[in-house]
């Protein structure tokens, strides 16, 4: 790409790389002081509350976690939901959203409106546990998947992304004898890398972070993804769980360092996706794909 | 929707516009194929669920179910309107959605052009992955980092103001710092991660159009604003759409971490009211009939929205 | 061709489905189907002779980081001839699994009740009669009939008893100070409230830690109105135990001049800067960690956290000396301590599980095992020369805290009864003499306790609004200990819980009271 190298653009430039700079050094120092919690002692992080590059280093925390494989084995689970929902999600969603991107298609608007209102009102858990039930799904890793495989919101930006296409790639693809089926696959699925790279990221985290519907549909512990684990550790070791029972006698809560060292390792595999993807991100990556 | 349905059943005493609407139907047929997959989960596991609203009209006892639980009529609503606290919820949870909405909403927009503007592909890169990191920590780390470096005792801003010569300022539990704090521990989380929807629409941008521009000269400024602006104006009308939906979720988790006594004339919202005040005891029905009433507002401002934003020749959500 | 190839991807994908949901099932052995409602068949002799064992399965709290090691699950069944099925509950999320649980008809044989307040929230359901009542059956077994009426009664509804209890300490209430600070200063224990306000002001002003700068607090305390600091002074102070009887009628703690002083007492310690100014938004680790790091010296609450505490402090300053203490009298000269009900969680048994009552009295013959000291022991302490060892007749659990994190501690959750009901109960032997003393001390509060006498009485207005009618209180209460409402302003507040509700609260105590009574 040739630059232009006015004296205006070096300024904005210069500018502007310094606020990023700024920006991405205010973002990241929480994580820093996460991270280096992780890989120091407990009576360290007692007594700096906010530690960037630890005096004492130790291990401890990640030999404490990792001493059993119950986190392995979540991650494996976490792993495997993000990997079969996002797939799953992905092509639920793409097809709804080509279909009803399509301005000619009767009903579309009755359909869509039906999708956003799912967006303000909800039944409840007791409704949707009563579902998952009766559809045999208690105690299977499909109920962390299939009744949340569609998010309204990710239909509706897919939709808009569909919509946004250049008109007449259709119109000009019927003409060549492509039917709907056709269309959706050769043409408009290659064009729309971009947003196909966003949805996946925006279900790959919600299939990530699934919690919720873990604790309720899933019975068997074995079967706990990772956020499961993580938030008992955060809950136990930030001390906000009230000690109503009185088990704090007998129960001592997880160090601070083992809290740390489990964010950073139920974070690092889901933040790695996104590098993968950025390359959908590009300037001019839909002209790329159509050329190619 | 309901233009939609009134136009169907024109057509059908019409015979001639209907065997037109039936061709129409059987040439688009693949479209509905694609549509079915989608349309039978919303019915399954949104439509069916939300029966359960219902129990907003009884007073519900889970060991009785919803058939057999009493009907109480607007019992429940009547108490939410002629709660003590209602006024003062409803004016917390309008001004810190617009708070939300005036300071948070252009940020990550803001954020994403100057990263657009970036040529190095590896700096961009890096700050991308870096600024879309806090999303992924939770409130409970968020809040109590916050809390260790606002806090009076030792925290480190406080000891800064002391060593500039100010006052200590009680952030935590005061009514003034309460929504600043709200607004900025948002932004610090959700910015980065908001820039990934306008990135990806700004990727589809065709790149001859910023050197036509530059061979008219005009400047960085004058591009973006004719070009980049433009191109995702669409996203940016559908994500503001779907955020004054959003008006009265606010975030219970974040919010319930940094209520306190000294701030709840500000910070008491919907939520964490219902959750005091029913959930933690029980109460099905109550917590349900606020929600419906929560849900009530957001569609009546989300239609007026899909309107709004039809009327400026957008193409709106639905 | 197009849509040959879609239909493909479609059918994979509707593959990957039905696999995901097989490979969810794949372990045959935890099918759902094999869940309660498989469990109507009961011991059945096999052809070996031997009993088959009973299926029995329990929805438990979990308050470890992780799920437990299944070694001690497997020798319970076989002592007790079951087949234990036990779900475990992270402890953040445990009444909404249960009260899912509980609505979809899905909850286990046994289900355990996390706390008192968890199981006031049940009243209703247990008098619609979904739960079994078990008090009539109890004197059929040798070591359930030992529960102590008087906890069973706290733990009833209507005069009937469904629930089996885990045993707590009374009043673990005192507080947890730093004795080489106080020896420095030459201060002894304070044994009034005028002495401990002395403390706190000595560890502040004098610069008990001699580093020459003034960076010490007395007291740390946190975001915890009950088992923090506040509830304990107010003993001290001689304020009743969240009800009252005031002229023959019960009245509400706040409405007594003791709970006022109290206030007071803390807003002369907090105006003064003797404790940490954010006590109201301090979290538990936030609060330990201003005394681990020397910042403060003054810890009231339960005493047993002086063990955690000492080994952490030992570890950023080896010259920190902790020590406990219990009795400090308020200007009455009287010393007193409020007290729990006596119980923990409880356990309940869903009519909706336990189908007929011979199935009932399989799973309470399979608690009544549970509850011998053979078992209890077990549970609570491990396999002796694995995670413990015995001296003197008294338990050394192992050091090893993760291996005791993993193996024994989650089961700790399924106790029944304990030390004072249960004879051959193992007691630990506390090498740390701070620790040694606090339990002492628990022990030696007991003949000043001062009880609820609301604990078991009823009053619907308080089931649906006490909660909220409860934060107008606190949130009066520490305004006024900050300093930003005076005592006419507490005074309305109290007016306005009254006017909202209070009112019909107290009569409705009353009355429930007067009936009991």
């Amino acid at each position: 790409m040739v630059q232009d190298k006015t004296l205006g653009s070096r300024i904005f430039d210069a500018v502007n790389y310094s606020l990023l700079v700024i920006i991405a050094l205010v973002t990241f120092l929480p994580f820093i002081h996460v991270i280096a919690g992780s890989f120091t002692t407990v009576g360290e992080l007692a007594q700096k509350q906010f530690v960037i590059i630890p005096t004492v280093w130790s291990l401890d925390a990640y030999k404490y976690i990792f001493s059993t494989n119950t986190i392995m084995k979540s991650m494996g689970v976490s792993i495997g939901v993000t990997i079969f929902g996002t797939l799953f999600s992905m092509v639920l969603t793409a097809l709804m959203a080509y279909g009803l991107s399509r301005r000619d298609l009767d009903g579309r608007r009755g359909i869509m409106f039906m999708v956003v209102f799912t967006m303000l009102f909800s039944g409840g858990m007791i409704p949707s546990f009563l579902v998952v039930k009766e559809l045999g799904l208690i105690d299977s890793l499909a109920a962390l998947i299939v009744p949340t495989a569609i998010n309204a919101f990710n239909l509706i930006i897919m939709r808009n992304f569909f919509q946004n296409l250049p008109d007449g790639l259709e119109e000009s693809a019927k003409m060549d004898g492509c039917s709907d089926w056709g269309i959706l696959l050769r043409i408009v699925i290659p064009l729309s890398m971009p947003a196909i790279a966003t949805i996946s990221l925006f279900y790959a985290v919600t299939y990530w972070n699934t919690y919720m519907t873990a604790i309720l549909y899933l019975n068997d512990a074995a079967k706990w993804p990772v956020q499961v684990i993580l938030r008992q550790i955060v809950i136990l070791a930030s001390g906000l769980a009230a000690d109503t029972s009185g088990m704090d006698d007998f129960v001592r809560p997880p160090e601070q360092t083992v809290k740390m060292a489990v964010i950073v390792v139920a974070t690092v595999p889901i933040l790695l996706v996104y590098p993968f993807l950025q390359k959908h991100f590009a300037k001019g990556a839909l002209l790329g794909s159509i050329k190619g | 929707m309901m233009r939609d349905t009134a136009v169907g059943n024109a057509m059908v005493t019409k015979p001639k516009q209907s065997s037109e609407l039936k061709r129409r139907l059987i040439k688009n047929r693949a479209l509905y194929q694609m549509i079915l997959p989608g349309f039978l989960f919303f019915v399954i596991f949104k439509y069916i669920p939300m029966g359960g609203l219902v129990i907003a009209l009884q007073d519900y006892q889970p060991y009785l179910g919803i058939l057999n639980s009493p009907w109480v009529g607007f019992e429940h609503f009547e108490r939410l309107f002629t709660e003590p606290m209602f006024f003062t919820i409803l004016r917390n949870t309008l001004l810190l959605f617009f708070m939300n909405l005036l300071f948070y909403f252009p940020i990550p927009i803001i954020l994403a052009l100057m990263l657009n503007e970036v040529r190095r592909e590896a700096f961009k890169r890096i700050v991308q992955t870096i600024v879309y990191i806090p999303h992924f920590m939770s409130w409970v780390i968020i809040v109590s980092i916050s809390f260790v470096m606002l806090s009076m005792d030792r925290g480190i801003i406080n000891e800064l103001l002391v060593l500039m010569g100010l006052e200590k300022v009680n952030f935590l539990m005061s009514n003034e710092w309460f929504r600043p704090m709200y607004v900025l521990q948002i932004i610090w989380r959700e910015a980065g991660w908001g820039t990934i929807i306008y990135l990806a629409a700004m990727a589809a941008i065709d790149p001859g159009l910023y050197e036509a521009a530059r061979i008219d000269g005009a400047n960085r400024f004058r591009q973006i604003w004719h070009i980049t602006l433009p191109s995702i104006r669409s996203v940016i009308m559908v994500l503001l759409i779907l955020k004054i939906g959003d008006v009265l979720e606010l975030g219970f988790e974040h919010i319930y971490l940094l209520l306190n006594s000294m701030n709840r004339e500000v910070a008491e919202i919907f939520d964490t009211y219902v959750y005091t005040a029913g959930l933690r005891q029980g109460q099905f029905s109550y917590s349900t009939a606020v929600g419906f009433f929560k849900s009530v507002v957001g569609l009546i401002l989300v239609m007026g929205a899909n309107w709004l934003s039809k009327k400026a020749g957008e193409e709106g959500i639905y | 061709m197009a849509k040959k190839k879609a239909s493909a991807l479609l059918a994979v994908f509707t593959a990957f489905a039905v696999l995901t949901g097989c490979a969810g099932n794949s372990d045959g052995s935890n099918s759902p189907a094999a869940g309660p409602n498989n469990n109507t068949q009961t011991a059945t002799e096999t052809p070996a002779g031997k009993k088959e064992p009973v299926k029995i399965s329990i929805m438990a709290n979990l308050h470890t980081p992780e799920v437990p090691d299944d070694t001690i699950e497997k020798m319970l069944e076989e002592a007790t001839n079951t087949d234990l099925k036990i779900q475990w509950v992270p402890d953040g999320s445990y009444d909404e699994k249960m009260n899912a649980s509980f609505a979809t008809g899905t909850l286990p044989q046994a289900t355990y009740i996390k706390n008192q307040t968890s199981l006031a929230m049940l009243r209703d359901a247990i008098r619609n009669d979904q739960f079994w009542e078990i008090g009539p059956l109890l004197d059929q077994y040798p070591n359930l009939k030992k529960l102590q009426k008087e906890v069973l009664a706290n733990t009833s509804v209507d005069g009937k008893v469904y629930a089996l209890y885990a045993e707590r300490p009374l009043s673990r209430q005192g507080f947890i100070y730093r004795k080489d600070w106080a020896d420095k200063l030459g201060l002894s224990a304070p044994t009034t409230t005028e002495e401990f306000f002395t403390m706190v002001e000595k560890f502040t002003t004098d610069d008990p830690d001699g580093n020459g700068k003034d960076d010490t607090i007395g007291m740390t305390d946190r975001s915890d109105f009950v088992y923090g600091a506040f509830k304990t002074v107010a003993s001290w102070f001689g304020t009743p135990n969240n009800w009252g009887m005031q002229e023959g009628k019960l009245m509400p703690e706040f409405m007594f001049p003791q709970y006022m002083e109290t206030l007071q007492f803390f807003k002369r310690i907090h105006s003064a800067g003797y404790m940490n100014q954010d006590f109201p938004v301090t979290s538990k680790t936030d609060q330990q960690s201003l005394l681990l790091t020397g910042k403060a010296g003054v810890y009231v609450g339960s005493m047993g956290d002086v063990a955690g505490l000492d080994q952490k402090i030992t570890e950023v300053n080896p010259d920190a000396l902790l020590d406990v203490h219990h009795k400090v009298s308020g200007p009455n000269s009287e010393y007193g301590t409020w007290a729990i009900p006596g119980f923990g969680s409880v356990v309940l048994f869903p009519k909706s599980a336990v189908k007929s009552e011979e199935e009932l009295k399989n799973v309470l013959s399979f608690y009544d095992q549970l509850m011998s000291a053979e078992l209890m022991n077990l549970i609570t302490w491990g396999i002796e020369g694995k995670h413990y060892t015995i001296e003197d007749g008294k338990v050394i659990p192992s050091t090893d805290t993760a291996l005791t994190d993993r193996e024994t501690k989650p089961y700790l959750s399924l106790q029944i009864g304990g030390i004072s009901t249960i004879d051959g109960m193992l007691e630990a032997k506390h090498i740390l003499p701070s620790k040694a003393k606090a339990e002492e001390l628990i022990v030696d509060n007991n003949n000043y306790l001062i009880h609820d006498p609301a604990a078991a009485l009823d009053s619907l207005t308080y089931n649906q609004d006490g909660a909220r009618l409860q934060e107008i209180i606190k949130d009066a209460s520490y305004k006024f200990m900050l300093g930003n409402i005076d005592e006419a302003g507490f005074q309305a507040a109290v007016d306005q819980w009254l006017k909202q509700g209070g009112q019909k609260i107290i009569d409705e105590y009353n009355a429930s009271y007067a009936a009991v009574k």
